[in-house]
């Protein structure tokens, strides 16, 4: 099945065209804010093909990566 | 804090791997879409509290989990015996269901149709968050029932901008109608989920399967019954081949998603039903199909907002537990296709198999015949591009089947074939 892990939006840039920063399960990558231009620093985003398409609330996000933790899928935080 | 990554590719589905068997005259044998960023989950749910699987899967899906939440309280109704449900539990299940549909169709396009598509997402999202799910992962539906109706207040904003989602669904499909060229055929089967007249239902509760030559294969079986209608060829793995039991595994393949939707029988909305014709008369493709789907689904939200069991009466039905059947199955025709939860579970509730088959693993056999056409046509740079398009009709539930012409990062690796023995 398909899978979307909540990454982290860690900082934004530019103006016309925003980009983030992004920790997504401990890798450290970009997306575009495009269709998501109200994200924000430490807001939890689902990205596809480099874009951020769904914004998740703080809750959503942490009972998503439980499930992914709970299955032995990612592992549990490093403080 | 941070989280360390387990399985890399689940996040690195970015690109797209194509594997291709060549012969030694160069010709293509067959080719497959790799699915390893689609990995099986149904091993990690054994030995859980079955009551807390659709919960738990539906958190893993970045794309639709409201399809998951729905299958898995099905499966979960199906162990516990429990129908038929209240109107209202249907109602507001539809609203959900449909609203989803529409959210995921128009985030598909976003790129070819930006201010259309996005007035359609936000009508999507109205219509999840008036069947009370605000926030991404759905928490709708409950064993039995739904949570609650909806608030008159919710519907009549809904309403208020149904008229303009529709014109702009409509605007989508026209444009995607006149780009609709001609497909590769498919020899195989369409199945999705119809009425009781036979027509597409996308929370239906029977099966119905049409040859390529219209021979009804099964006219509409239950949930009940998907252990006689289906199965896979390579169980567990992330391309099961599943294959109808009634054709046999050489010749059961079968699609599903909105061109089998289209191809199986009549929609039961009046614009859709209209631009269903064209699109049965004219390429038939998978673009297109999607575009007509989403318009059957406002309309369908428009339907549903002049019920008034969507705002009263009984929610749900009491649950006693779900061990009174041994399975249970419960299935949605999501924006991608048909997808099933099964799920086994003892006498204390604890799960002892599951199955959850996707549309994407069902519809790989498809996208294999539609790539082994493309690899075998013109030279290579027209064959990438005739792959990409098939994987767009296709449509597996990765990034790539939304990128941009060219944009996929299309791997092809090609093998020799496995060489053939003399008789």
């Amino acid at each position: 099945m398909c899978v979307g892990v909540p990454a982290l939006i860690t900082s934004v840039s530019g103006d016309v065209l925003p980009m983030a920063s992004i920790d997504l399960a401990g890798r450290q990558e970009e997306c575009c804010l495009a269709y998501l231009p109200e994200a924000t620093v430490g807001d939890h985003v689902l990205v596809q093909n480099g874009f951020a398409v769904q914004l998740l609330d703080p809750e959503a996000a942490a009972a998503s990566l439980a499930a992914f933790i709970e299955l032995g899928v990612l592992a549990p935080p490093v403080p | 804090m941070t989280h360390r990554l387990m399985l890399d590719e689940i996040v690195d589905a970015a690109g797209a791997r194509v594997i291709v068997e060549r012969g030694d005259d160069g010709r293509t044998r067959t080719a497959r879409f790799d699915l390893a960023g689609l990995p099986r989950v149904d091993p990690l749910l054994v030995g859980r509290p079955v009551a807390g699987v659709p919960s738990l899967v539906e958190r893993l899906c970045g794309i639709c989990p409201a399809a998951h939440h729905l299958a898995g309280v099905r499966a979960l109704e199906g162990l516990a015996g429990l129908a038929p449900l209240p109107a209202t539990a249907t109602a507001v299940r539809r609203l959900l269901h449909h609203g989803s549909a529409v959210e995921t169709h128009a985030t598909r396009m976003l790129v070819t149709d930006r201010d259309d598509a996005a007035l359609l997402r936000l009508f999507g999202r109205a219509a999840l968050a008036a069947a009370g799910s605000p926030g991404h992962f759905p928490v709708t539906a409950v064993p039995g029932g739904v949570a609650s109706a909806v608030t008159t207040q919710a519907r009549d904003g809904l309403a208020a901008g149904l008229d303009e989602a529709l014109a702009a669904a409509g605007r989508i499909a026209r444009a995607a109608l006149a780009l609709d060229g001609p497909v590769e055929a498919f020899d195989g089967a369409d199945a999705a989920l119809v009425d009781a007249a036979g027509r597409p239902d996308l929370l239906g509760e029977l099966l119905r399967v049409v040859g390529a030559d219209g021979t009804v294969i099964e006219a509409g079986g239950p949930a009940t019954r998907w252990d006689q209608l289906v199965a896979e060829a390579v169980p567990g793995d992330p391309a099961p081949r599943p294959y109808l039991l009634a054709l046999g595994p050489q010749r059961g393949r079968y699609r599903v998603g909105p061109v089998a939707q289209l191809r199986i029988g009549p929609l039961t909305t009046p614009v859709a039903a209209a631009l269903q014709e064209q699109w049965l008369a004219g390429g038939g493709g998978a673009r297109a199909a999607r575009a007509v789907m989403a318009v059957h689904s406002v309309e369908a939200i428009g339907v549903l907002l002049g019920q008034g069991a969507l705002v009263r009466g009984p929610a749900a039905r009491p649950v006693a537990g779900f061990s009174r059947n041994p399975v249970g199955v419960g299935w949605v025709d999501g924006p991608r296709g048909l997808l099933v939860h099964r799920y086994a579970a003892d006498g204390d509730g604890t799960v002892t198999a599951a199955t959850i088959l996707t549309p994407t693993a069902q519809n790989e056999p498809w996208l294999a015949e539609l790539l082994a056409a493309a690899a075998g046509a013109g030279d290579q740079a027209s064959s990438t591009s005739g792959m990409e398009d098939a994987i767009r009709e296709a449509d597996p539930c990765l990034p790539c089947s939304s990128a941009p012409a060219g944009g996929m990062g299309l791997q092809v690796e090609t093998v020799p074939a496995p060489t053939r023995r003399s008789p």
